[in-house]
């Protein structure tokens, strides 16, 4: 447990209430007001995101902490893509899977700045790291669109916006991934000699791509027929994202290149 | 014929291949690098790559064939990588005389040199460069001192590990780079790795600081690397396909298609 005292950490927890108090207001069904919190979270989000830049001086996105904080901010304009796009409202989801990654960078991570090391100064820093945050967001999101096709009684229209909407998310997801790993990989070989050590971190992500290899031909073989099969495996996605950051980040068995966070 | 072709490259066998590198890359990472890295440099792993890059060929044409172009740019970007890789493996096998494809050297200011070495200590020599290397200097820069560093009493930490070589080829004038992490130097065939830094004594028993440089040569990168473009290209056009599909207005009874 790590409360954090600064304007750092107010910041966070400021966001952290709108996320809550967006999430309130919906439950009463005051569609307006949700609104308003939400884009004050995500204004929140921003502000924490642009201070923690300006007190350490460099991109953040050097661990979790930071890390965590981008994708926070990163989820008001993909409501907003869904919206005009889709005209589905995610906020409920987003707030939710917003709260989720907040806990862990309000009251886990520690927020101690420590100075670039000479391996993470390359001008791939930003766009290896912004490509993953934003695609393991959108991976996050749609497992959370796909969660009606687990339902037994599913109307087809249910089925097929469920279905349309996991598909186009994930496959911006999917575009996200490859590229953090196509630009992961081009730093490999610039900072560590190679373009694929087999690094723990490399492994999983691969693994995590393979993963989304199999929903893809899956959903190319048998269409929507088995709805349940494909949500099962954007979900197994997430159960890799979700183990990518955390346990190959923080546990002695992994212990690889990647150990920045 | 067909349908045994149809079959035996299907999407049930790319579920299946899928499922298998996950898995393995998942078993990999418990492996660890190093181990991972010798277990795929293994006579079974290399055939297994390739059967996977062939069927990758043979599903690339075939979806470019039905003009579908992301789903083609990606497999036969995988494809290109698979392949990339393997040449980079065996390369060595197939060409006479070939230079070594890594090896490293430890140099102290002044020092020069020609031959690489492996191992821990740097004792297993490797073979020899086409060009010799003279260190002029290694610098090591550090971030100026914080307020906390001052109250800690430690030093701050290193901002810049620099080697600064005059590199001579044969036939051609000789030249200076500066090899600093993230930023290696491309020469004759090889790019040169600041890789790493010690303290020891010379002969007379002064302190002397080197640095060692890592030299890696790999024949199968340019392949690599067109992989990943056609990767991109591929994943950006599939993205994009998929993005403008619309959401369907359906009556309930319709069929989904």
């Amino acid at each position: 447990m790590d409360i954090k005292f600064s304007l750092q950490g107010g910041l966070i927890y400021l966001t952290m209430v709108f996320f809550l108090a967006a999430l309130t207001a919906c439950g009463f069904k005051r569609k307006t007001l949700t609104q308003y919190f939400w884009f004050a979270g995500f204004l929140a989000a921003v502000a924490s995101v642009v201070w923690r830049g300006i007190h350490t001086q460099h991109a953040p996105m050097q661990n979790l902490f930071e890390f965590f904080l981008c994708m926070a901010a990163f989820l008001w304009p993909l409501t907003q893509i869904s919206r005009i796009k889709d005209g589905i409202d995610t906020t409920v989801k987003d707030a939710i899977l917003g709260l989720i990654i907040l806990v862990p960078v309000g009251f886990v991570f520690g927020e101690e700045v420590r100075r670039l090391p000479p391996a993470l100064q390359s001008p791939l820093f930003v766009p290896h790291v912004g490509s993953y945050v934003a695609g393991y967001i959108m991976l996050a999101r749609a497992a959370l669109m796909s969660l009606p096709m687990f339902k037994s009684n599913l109307t087809k229209v249910e089925l097929a916006g469920a279905d349309m909407a996991s598909r186009q998310t994930v496959s911006i997801g999917f575009m996200l991934i490859t590229i953090g790993l196509i630009l992961g990989s081009l730093w490999g070989k610039l900072c560590w000699g190679h373009y694929w050590q087999w690094d723990p971190k490399e492994s999983w992500s691969l693994a995590t791509w393979m993963a989304y290899g199999v929903y893809f031909h899956l959903r190319l073989n048998y269409g929507v027929r088995k709805p349940r099969l494909l949500a099962a495996f954007l979900w197994i996605g997430v159960l890799f994202v979700v183990l990518t950051l955390t346990w190959i980040n923080l546990s002695r068995i992994f212990s690889g290149m990647h150990t920045y966070a | 014929m067909k349908k045994i072709l149809n079959k035996l490259i299907g999407t049930d066998v790319a579920v299946c291949i899928c499922g298998i590198l996950s898995a393995g890359s998942i078993v990999l990472a418990f492996f660890g690098s190093e181990r991972s890295i010798k277990l795929m440099s293994t006579p079974p792993a290399l055939g297994f790559s390739a059967l996977v890059a062939l069927l990758l060929v043979v599903r690339g044409i075939m979806t470019l064939f039905r003009k579908r172009f992301d789903s083609a740019l990606l497999h036969l970007g995988c494809a290109c990588v698979v392949c990339g890789w393997l040449w980079g493996q065996v390369e060595p096998k197939f060409v006479k005389d070939a230079l070594p494809l890594k090896g490293s050297m430890a140099l102290v200011d002044g020092d020069v040199m020609n031959a690489l070495w492996e191992g821990a200590y740097l004792t297993n020599y490797v073979g020899r460069l086409p060009f010799t290397v003279k260190l002029d200097k290694f610098i090591i820069n550090y971030y100026e001192s914080s307020d906390q560093d001052q109250s800690n009493g430690r030093m701050p930490p290193i901002k810049e590990y620099r080697s600064r070589v005059t590199i001579s080829e044969p036939d051609k004038k000789s030249y200076v780079k500066n090899i600093i992490v993230n930023y290696p130097v491309y020469v004759g065939g090889y790019y040169i790795y600041q890789m790493s830094w010690g303290q020891s004594q010379n002969r007379w028993g002064q302190p002397v600081t080197y640095t060692v440089l890592q030299f890696i040569r790999d024949p199968g990168l340019r392949a690599v690397y067109a992989g990943y473009v056609m990767l991109f290209v591929g994943t950006l056009l599939f993205a994009i396909k998929l993005f403008r599909v619309k959401m369907p207005v359906l009556s309930v009874n319709q069929e989904v298609k």
